[in-house]
């Protein structure tokens, strides 16, 4: 037992002490004093003595070495001694190991911050018990009640069927409380619905097939969320009653925590309570979602959802344009959520994996060059017997400390990184809410660390290990060995490769991002701001109508105020329905070959507010009003295309969109405007008089100001508040701010691509700089023999940047047949250009190919100044 | 100075150092001479083979290691038997007895 505690005792003070060693020499030193005074004693004069006592002993070191290694004090021990020793070389070289760090760790920080994303978004299962047997049907929004009743009747491999749809509208917590109406985004859907999703409320039920009908008494299931923050997350709140489009509606569930459904923002549930007699039963604005039973193979399903389509053609009559029955399928319903998001987190994972290989790449290199470099010191410490081993710990441990500060630097940059990355992403509809980093996404940082330490030491160490003694000749010798040359070569070429991909990529962006800002939108959105209002669906027409002309007036006279309109939906970010138009004079477009357009409702301001302009006849008045001619303005290609070489005024539209057919006379054409989308095709698109419209379904205010929008905001929806806090604002936006977001997804992945690349060119630039500067260092002495000989300078440049330069233009050519093998990959986000683009290409080659020349030409006139007497001195 | 003294044969450090430890505590240095001195310079000990032995006697427990004042006025380590160390010393001197014995007959053999 004595025994055990004086053995721990001793190798903890040999593991931790300095003061262990420091007795050590002391002894020592002791020792080679009495030597000396022994012999000094012996008459032998004193110098000699210690001499000669020194000789006898040896060297004090290699004597305090060799009884360190008798103690044999354990693997752990000389662990420690490594990591000392490796972090001493780490603060000799800042420079060196900066590069390195800042490589890896940017390369590990941005690769571990996409990939937890990636699992959270794409991997983490759904809020929804066997999540892969529930799939949407196709023509998303668009499905009418009686479809869905005619569907529900043929139900085939699906066990469950649901339709719903997505709403919003007014809501107060309380009946009885007098705070402002808020916007409570909500599903509305069939009793079915929790039955294809497969969960329950955890408190109360679901609304039950009874409450799933016209006329029933109102009731609603509320989520987690809004249970916590909005209704005080108490259990009574089953039967509470909140006040939501001015009526009383009662909770009946509670969904549990993490569950939502379409989307984290959607906040409660409520019955779709389809009924045949109203005229919504026969208008598109549901989605169908199914739950097929367990094991059903895709192929059944596909022929099955086949069936429905034939049996819904021979009851139904759809124009060719609007065909549903053409391409049924249905969407697994992890794609239908996520599907926007899968496609630009693949590109930048792919993009982050790319710089953490040049990291990799780079930083083998650089610890490659570092090993050979103090071959010479290997060499003499395997002279002094180090073993093979013990060195290749040493360059083991070397590469594990900087592994783990790049490790950390990796985690720092993840966090840092990863809320920017979120907010890249199209994660609209509070999806950013359900990802967060954590602890699996830190220790994942440090596996990868710790395996790239692994593959950067493998090279350095084989040839410690496989040819120790040959470290040393090797200084001596005409240069570098063919092996390492053909590492550092194969490194360079991947950097380069990698690099090349980065900037092709980035390239391709900025290129696509400058055509999508050369599109004219049609209208100025500069100094507009928007103001979208819910009103309640309690509200009359008249009133409603009394409600926005009293808006219009009052923002009118507020002061910088130049124009305010009224739409149904805002230009860029609300998608619309588009229906089919009878065209006068083309029978050839009737029936089935109907035109789609776009149906815009608008008030007389709203031209003038949003910057749009009329090229023919006249825009909407104040003259247009119900019991007036039915007017419309349509878009220019819509005009064109309907009535080529003749003017459209005067032309008829017939309109069956308010339930009736309706002749509706063109009395202007409108500059074309982007109506959908920055970069889509251009819709046919119709404005009408919101006068002469049957509507009260709120509106989006438009408002063009002289003052900054900040500044009119709060004023405006002061006024609103004061005509009637029953209405709510659910959104308030400048129109700069919807064209940016339009624009988002590019623009930010342009962003990451460019921040990448611009990465990538630099550590490309340092890889070769390093790899040719080093093997240009190599060859001093034979440069300056062979200049003593006659070489001149250009020869000596000329090779160094010759054999710097194969491999760069090698990783060119290696680059740009990747990219445009992955060209792919890129294509849906770019705009008016290809993802083979020539250009892109071209430029990518050209700046790598001159990164490499610079990076080259560097060492090379060094080499070509190569003094003959200096470099055989310093040899 | 002799040149010629054999080494340590290895293996016997140990229970030369012990033994020599229990007659009184020794500085290393000192430990060198009493060996070489007792056995009139026939045994001579490296200075690396001398410290690696007494840390790894101190490591087993057999040996205590601590700093004091030379009769000369100077800091040194000395070394001291412990009780296992007395115990370990007595096995090995049994051990090298039966071994020495076996030698010399096998030697003593015609």
């Amino acid at each position: 037992m004595r025994r055990i505690i004086a053995d721990v005792l001793f190798r903890m003070r040999a593991l931790f002490g300095t003061r262990a060693q420091r007795e050590l020499d002391d002894e020592l030193r002791f020792h080679l004093e009495m030597d000396a005074a022994t012999l000094r004693a012996r008459g032998m004069p004193a110098a000699d003595a210690e001499r000669l006592a020194r000789r006898q002993f040896g060297s004090l070191r290699r004597e305090a070495e060799q009884v360190r290694d008798a103690w044999g004090v354990s693997l752990a021990n000389e662990f420690v001694a490594d990591v000392r020793h490796a972090l001493r070389q780490m603060r000799r070289r800042a420079g060196y190991t900066a590069i390195i760090l800042l490589t890896l760790g940017l390369g590990i920080g941005a690769t571990v911050a996409l990939f937890s994303v990636v699992s959270d978004l794409l991997l983490k299962p759904l809020p929804y018990p066997e999540a892969d047997r529930i799939h949407v049907f196709w023509s998303d929004y668009d499905w009418r009640g009686e479809e869905y009743d005619f569907v529900r009747q043929r139900p085939g491999v699906f066990q469950h069927l649901a339709a719903f749809s997505t709403n919003g509208a007014p809501y107060r917590p309380n009946t009885n409380g007098a705070d402002g109406a808020r916007l409570l985004p909500f599903v509305v859907a069939t009793s079915t619905l929790f039955d294809v999703l497969g969960t329950r409320p955890m408190l109360g039920r679901p609304f039950d097939a009874a409450e799933d009908r016209p006329g029933a008494p109102p009731v609603i299931v509320i989520s987690y969320g809004m249970w916590k923050t909005d209704l005080g997350g108490e259990r009574r709140v089953i039967g509470h009653r909140i006040m939501l489009d001015g009526e009383p509606v009662t909770v009946v569930g509670v969904m549990p925590r993490g569950f939502y459904f379409p989307t984290p923002d959607i906040r409660a549930w409520r019955p779709l309570a389809l009924d045949p007699k109203s005229p919504m039963y026969t208008s598109g604005y549901l989605t169908l979602i199914g739950r097929t039973g367990a094991g059903v193979p895709p192929a059944l399903i596909e022929s099955d959802v086949r069936r429905i389509a034939r049996a819904l053609g021979t009851r139904f009559t759809y124009p060719v344009a609007w065909d549903k029955t053409r391409n049924p399928y249905v969407l697994p319903v992890r794609t239908y959520l996520l599907g926007d998001v899968r496609d630009p987190l693949v590109l930048l994972l792919a993009a982050a994996t790319l710089l953490l290989g040049i990291a990799c790449a780079n930083a083998a290199s650089l610890i490659l060059a570092r090993t050979s470099d103090r071959g010479g010191e290997m060499a003499m410490r395997r002279a002094l017997g180090a073993g093979q081993w013990r060195l290749a710990r040493q360059v083991l441990a070397e590469s594990l400390v900087l592994a783990a500060a790049a490790a950390v630097l990796g985690v720092a940059v993840a966090t840092a990184g990863f809320r920017a990355l979120v907010a890249v992403l199209p994660l609209a509809h509070g999806f950013a809410g359900t990802v967060a980093i954590g602890w699996a996404t830190f220790a994942s940082a440090f596996v990868l660390a710790l395996l790239i330490a692994l593959l950067g030491s493998a090279a350095p160490i084989r040839r410690l290990v496989g040819s120790g003694a040959a470290v040393s000749r090797e200084r001596s010798e005409e240069g570098l060995r063919r092996g390492t040359r053909r590492i550092h070569g194969a490194l360079i070429v991947s950097q380069v490769a990698f690099a090349v991909l980065l900037v092709v990529g980035a390239t391709l962006l900025i290129r696509s991002v400058d055509n999508l800002r050369s599109v004219d939108m049609g209208f100025d959105p500069h100094g507009v701001s928007t103001f979208t209002l819910v009103t309640s669906d309690n509200m009359t027409q008249a009133s409603e109508t009394r409600f926005f002309d009293a808006v219009l007036a009052r923002v009118s006279a507020l002061p910088g105020v130049r124009a305010a309109g009224l739409t149904n939906r805002l230009a860029l970010r609300d998608e619309g329905y588009q229906g089919p138009m009878g065209i006068e004079g083309r029978p050839d477009l009737d029936g089935k070959n109907r035109p789609n357009s776009l149906y815009r409702t608008v008030t007389p301001g709203l031209f003038a507010a949003m910057g749009m302009r009329v090229i023919d006849g006249r825009g909407i008045d104040s003259t247009d009003v119900m019991g007036s001619m039915p007017v419309t303005v349509i878009s220019e290609s819509f005009a064109r295309r309907m009535w080529p070489g003749q003017s459209a005024i005067g032309k008829h539209i017939y309109s069956g969109w308010s339930g009736k057919m309706v002749a509706l006379t063109v009395v202007g054409v409108a500059r074309e405007t982007r109506m959908t989308t920055v970069t889509g095709d251009l819709p046919f698109t119709m404005f009408v008089p919101r006068a002469q419209q049957a509507t009260n379904s709120g509106g989006v205010l438009v408002v063009r100001s002289s003052t900054p929008p900040a500044s009119l905001m709060p004023a405006v929806q002061r006024a609103i508040a004061e005509i009637d806090p029953q209405v709510a604002v659910a959104r308030v936006e400048t129109m700069d701010e919807v064209v940016a977001a339009a624009l988002a997804e590019p623009l930010r992945l342009r962003f990451f691509l460019t921040v990448f690349a611009a990465i990538a060119l630099v550590l490309g630039t340092i890889g070769v700089y390093g790899v040719v500067s080093y093997a240009a260092s190599r060859r001093r002495a034979e440069f300056a023999i062979r200049m003593a000989l006659g070489a001149t300078p250009k020869r000596v440049l000329g090779e160094v940047v010759e054999r710097g330069l194969v491999p760069v233009v090698g990783g060119v050519a290696i680059g740009i047949g990747a990219a445009v093998a992955v060209s792919g990959l890129l294509h849906r986000f770019l705009f008016g250009l290809g993802a083979t683009d020539p250009v892109s290409l071209g430029a990518a080659a050209g700046v790598l190919t001159a990164a490499g020349v610079v990076a080259a030409l560097v060492p090379a006139v060094r080499a070509g100044r190569t003094s003959p007497a200096e470099a055989l001195r310093a040899d | 100075m002799s040149t010629s003294s054999a080494d340590i044969i290895r293996g016997t450090a140990d229970m030369l150092i012990l033994k020599l430890l229990d007659v009184e505590p020794m500085h290393g240095w000192g430990i060198g001479q009493e060996l070489e001195r007792r056995s009139r310079a026939a045994l001579r000990i490296q200075p690396g083979a001398l410290y690696g032995a007494l840390h790894r006697l101190v490591r087993e427990g057999w040996v205590r290691s601590y700093w004091q004042t030379t009769e000369n006025a100077r800091r040194a380590r000395y070394y001291a038997l412990t009780r296992s160390g007395k115990r370990r010393l007595d096995v090995e001197t049994e051990t090298w007895h039966r071994l020495a014995g076996g030698v010399a007959l096998i030697l003593a053999t015609r």
